[in-house]
């Protein structure tokens, strides 16, 4: 039997080199993956659009909105594209202006979502026993909470005025999904050999879920944060569609609640563009996600790779 | 909007039927022609949803009791701009009043009749006022100090019934009694223990544990009766409930109602409605014989005037919108600052995006609606300061509050920043809209300014009431009555309150005093002048509301934005006859309507 040792500094070395090596080569994968489909390709675009709209909309236009005073839901033009809302303002400037709020909660619904579920799921599932029961129970009552009902409680006493508050809220209802799937990931994959070998070469359970584990389901939670993401909007707009939440007028669902029920957008065309154009806004994001979340589907999974 | 609507025809139709003065006989109207072409007449009730498992109770607030239809009072408001007492005979045929109105006497119409045939006496009336006093109410109030409740009930003959006032008289005791609602006692009496009017005079006239036992077991029946549900629909009006689901009730002709030969259709279909839009929905599609008033983008309204047949009657509405102060928070104690802000809203253009069909700009701030203000001013409302648009004159009552300006924006005297919230309640859309409004205009002229809705207008109110918001909205003008009307600027909401027949004013921040203005304003107690209006004579009435106005326009505790109009829908296509524009009976039912000749089958 012969023993080789290799020094440190070349396993560093050569570790350094193979996840660069590995890094290059991802992301020429996710590269060739997304040119296959132009939708995906439109998909990317459209959400790096939205990011954009989020980041620098609101320094495009002045903090007080212009208003025309004689053109009180006017038709779209080319100086509004989509017309002009009950006081006159351009429409597209409120769906731009307003991207900022409903991009950050959806950000925040995901991330607390993602994170949270990830972490009671792992946990839950490799430990097992009598941790795994206690936060399952805890992952059902999370489940069982009718969101809606709750939301619509809260909001008498909590005004949700900053985007990171909406998105906790919605973080904290929604973690439970996420939590049951990656706990019956871990369960499964804690059972298959690399992770028997790991144990067996005594890795720490840090090494074991944080580099076995975690890696494996990346795709799946990543995924997760996307939709995640297009429910908080959902969720949101339509909160604010029902007037429960605090009144901001780039808001898309108080844009739709003011379109339907002051301009009667639902009776007569004259409000029509001014509920269109935060649905077209939410439809577009909702789009871009759907075309992000296939071409991941194939990144990640290689059984679904043509070539 | 919709709820908004709802509450603010409640508010006025109470308020308008809440109090009188004087004295007055009125008669009935005489006799129309009889017309059965029958047909089915559609129509909307604004006031309430239906509720198919709703008891046909009249005491249950989501009752399937439909007024004018199969709910009957004792006599119908008119929409007088300032005479609480003009009233059309209903139940009532006639009534007469002592000049204090210390003694009122009732007949009864001696043709009404129950629609299972038995008549409608003095007994159905006593037993009706025995269940009200178990909901309370200002006529029929436990406590014998309060102003305007009634002392004795005394049943004279069949059709006829005496009421005597107790020792702390209020003018609006007539038209509280002429207001009750009545039901057939052999429906409802039994809901009464036969020693109810015994305990009533413990309650009244004992004093003690004796007395608060009293009072107890009256006020103990108040869920029994909401919530009695009888076997079906004892109707003296001129419908009867036939059957009710969740998409409408149908009612059909009562045959035995006194003036049945005036009632035009056979049935009258009420539909149930979740929103405004299916209001407009309805209208378009003419499905509505009559709808009532509902708030309208002018999109809409131009989409129902093409409908065939369709007409809208305006008429006069004594609600306005305010916008309100509370004056014990900073900056707005300083009546420079309420200046400030009133100078800097363009109400015409508040009132074009929030109420282009409902509402017209308000003239100025009077605390009452334009036309009832003029009737009551005459010349004296022309006096008042219009607050007509004017930044510069804005400015100058600012700097005058001591505000300061740093770079383009109006900042606290002390420098530090200002902002304007104004709240609403979210589901009254022309109320945000209007608020967004005010804010942007705000905003034009460096006053940085936010709107904020609360969830719901129960939330709204509560939320009101406890102080919690700095501007807010807020109904006022609710006439005809002086003293409501001026109730709503200087009542409880701004600290003045009745204890036993004494007026008092609590502080600011205390038991519902949110608007927190001064108790006497130059020498002048305002609470106290609105207080007097109850009782006071014509021309003094004359007198005090003169100087409230005044009080009000140069306080100004609420900046009064518009005055609404009565904007009601009608479809000539089936029936015809509806009441003309400005009608005093058009804040009434289409049921009451028919009552008094109207509505008649078109004829082929």
């Amino acid at each position: 039997m012969t023993v080789t040792v290799i020094p440190e500094a070349t396993v560093q070395t050569t570790g350094g080199t193979t996840r660069a090596t590995l890094r290059r080569n991802f992301w020429r994968g996710v590269w060739r993956v997304l040119r296959r489909k132009p939708s995906r390709m439109a998909g990317v675009v459209i959400v790096l659009l939205f990011a954009v709209m989020g980041l620098i909309g609101p320094l495009l236009y002045p903090d007080h909105l212009p208003r025309d005073d004689n053109a009180l839901y006017s038709p779209p033009s080319l100086q509004h594209p989509f017309g002009t809302d009950f006081e006159g303002t351009d429409v597209l400037a409120l769906v731009v202006t307003g991207a900022r709020y409903v991009l950050l909660t959806g950000l925040a619904t995901a991330v607390i979502t993602v994170a949270l579920g990830t972490a009671i799921g792992l946990f839950a599932g490799f430990r097992r026993g009598r941790w795994d029961t206690a936060l399952m129970r805890l992952t059902d009552m999370n489940l069982a909470i009718p969101g809606l009902p709750l939301l619509l409680v809260l909001s008498a006493v909590w005004k949700f005025e900053s985007p990171i508050e909406m998105g906790l809220v919605l973080g904290l209802l929604g973690w439970g999904g996420v939590a049951r799937a990656v706990r019956s990931q871990t369960l499964s994959l804690r059972e298959r050999g690399f992770i028997e070998a790991a144990r067996g070469l005594g890795l720490p359970t840090t090494h074991i879920i944080g580099r076995e584990l975690l890696p494996s389901m990346a795709p799946y939670i990543a995924m997760n944060m996307l939709i995640a993401v297009t429910g908080a909007v959902y969720a949101q707009v339509g909160l604010f569609f029902l007037g429960v939440l605090p009144f901001e007028a780039n808001n898309w669902g108080v844009m739709l609640n003011l379109a339907v029920f002051n301009g009667g957008a639902l009776t007569t065309p004259a409000a029509l563009p001014y509920l269109l154009a935060p649905l077209l806004a939410i439809l577009l994001l909702t789009l871009g996600i759907v075309l992000i979340v296939d071409a991941m589907d194939e990144i990640f999974n290689p059984r679904l790779r043509e070539e | 909007m919709k709820r908004l609507a709802a509450i603010a025809a409640l508010a006025s139709v109470a308020t308008a039927t809440a109090c009188g003065s004087g004295t007055g006989t009125s008669t009935g109207t005489s006799a129309g022609t009889s017309d059965p072409s029958g047909g089915v007449y559609t129509t909307i009730d604004g006031s309430k949803q239906i509720n198919a498992s709703a008891p046909v109770n009249p005491f249950n607030p989501v009752g399937s009791v439909f007024a004018g239809y199969n709910g009957m009072t004792l006599a119908w408001p008119k929409n007088d701009p300032i005479d609480p007492n003009q009233f059309y005979p209903a139940l009532a045929s006639d009534w007469t009043a002592t000049p204090d109105q210390s003694e009122v006497v009732i007949h009864l119409q001696p043709k009404a009749r129950w629609s299972d045939g038995k008549p409608v006496t003095s007994e159905d009336v006593r037993v009706s006022i025995g269940l009200a006093y178990t909901q309370g109410g200002t006529a029929y109030a436990l406590d014998p100090k309060a102003a305007g409740a009634a002392a004795t009930i005394q049943v004279v003959d069949p059709r006829t019934i005496r009421i005597t006032q107790g020792a702390n008289k209020s003018g609006t005791f007539l038209s509280n009694l002429l207001s009750t609602v009545v039901v057939p006692a052999h429906v409802f009496g039994s809901l009464l223990p036969a020693d109810f009017w015994h305990t009533l005079k413990v309650a009244q006239d004992g004093t003690g544990a004796a007395a608060d036992r009293a009072k107890a077991v009256i006020t103990g029946l108040a869920e029994k009766v909401i919530a009695f549900s009888p076997p079906r629909d004892v109707s003296a009006g001129p419908f009867v409930l036939e059957r009710v689901n969740p998409g409408a009730a149908l009612l059909k002709r009562n045959p035995y109602f006194y003036n049945s030969g005036l009632i035009g259709p056979d049935k009258v279909k009420v539909l149930n409605y979740t929103g405004n839009e299916q209001i407009w929905n309805y209208l378009i599609a003419g499905k509505l014989d009559n709808a009532p008033f509902t708030s309208v983008p002018t999109a809409v309204m131009d989409r129902i005037r093409e409908t065939r047949g369709s007409q809208v009657i305006k008429g006069y509405s004594p609600v306005s919108t305010s916008m309100a102060f509370n004056q014990s928070r900073k900056p707005y104690d300083n009546v420079h600052v309420r200046r400030a802000l009133a100078y800097l809203i363009d109400r015409n253009q508040v009132t074009r995006i929030a109420s282009p069909e409902g509402g017209t700009a308000a003239a100025t701030t009077s605390g009452i609606h334009a036309k009832a203000a003029k009737a009551w001013l005459g010349d004296g409302f022309g006096a008042l300061d219009p607050y007509r648009f004017d930044p510069a004159k804005a400015a100058a009552e600012l700097r005058a509050a001591g505000m300061t300006r740093k770079g383009d924006r109006w900042a606290m005297p002390d420098g530090t920043p200002w902002k304007v919230e104004i709240h609403v309640p979210a589901s009254f859309s022309d109320w945000v809209s209007a608020a967004k409004s005010i804010t942007s205009q705000l905003s034009d002229h460096g006053i940085d300014a936010t709107v904020v809705t609360a969830a719901d207008y129960t939330l709204y109110l509560g939320e009101l009431a406890a102080g919690k918001y700095d501007v807010g909205f807020w109904l006022i003008g609710l006439g005809p009555s002086p003293y409501n009307i001026f109730q709503r600027l200087f009542g409880q909401a701004n600290g003045w309150q009745m204890f036993g027949g004494h007026l008092k004013h609590v502080a600011p921040g205390a038991e519902g005093n949110w608007m927190g203005g001064p108790e006497t304003v130059d020498g002048v107690n305002p609470g106290e002048l609105t207080s007097r209006l109850q009782f006071a004579s014509p021309d003094e009435q004359k007198r005090i509301v003169a100087s409230l106005a005044r009080v009000a326009n140069e306080q100004l505790p609420v900046v009064q934005l518009w005055d609404y109009v009565n904007t009601q829908f009608v479809n000539t296509s089936r029936y015809t006859a509806f009441p003309p524009d400005d009608s005093d009976a058009l804040r009434l039912s289409s049921g009451v309507w028919m009552q008094l000749g109207m509505i008649k089958k078109r004829q082929a």
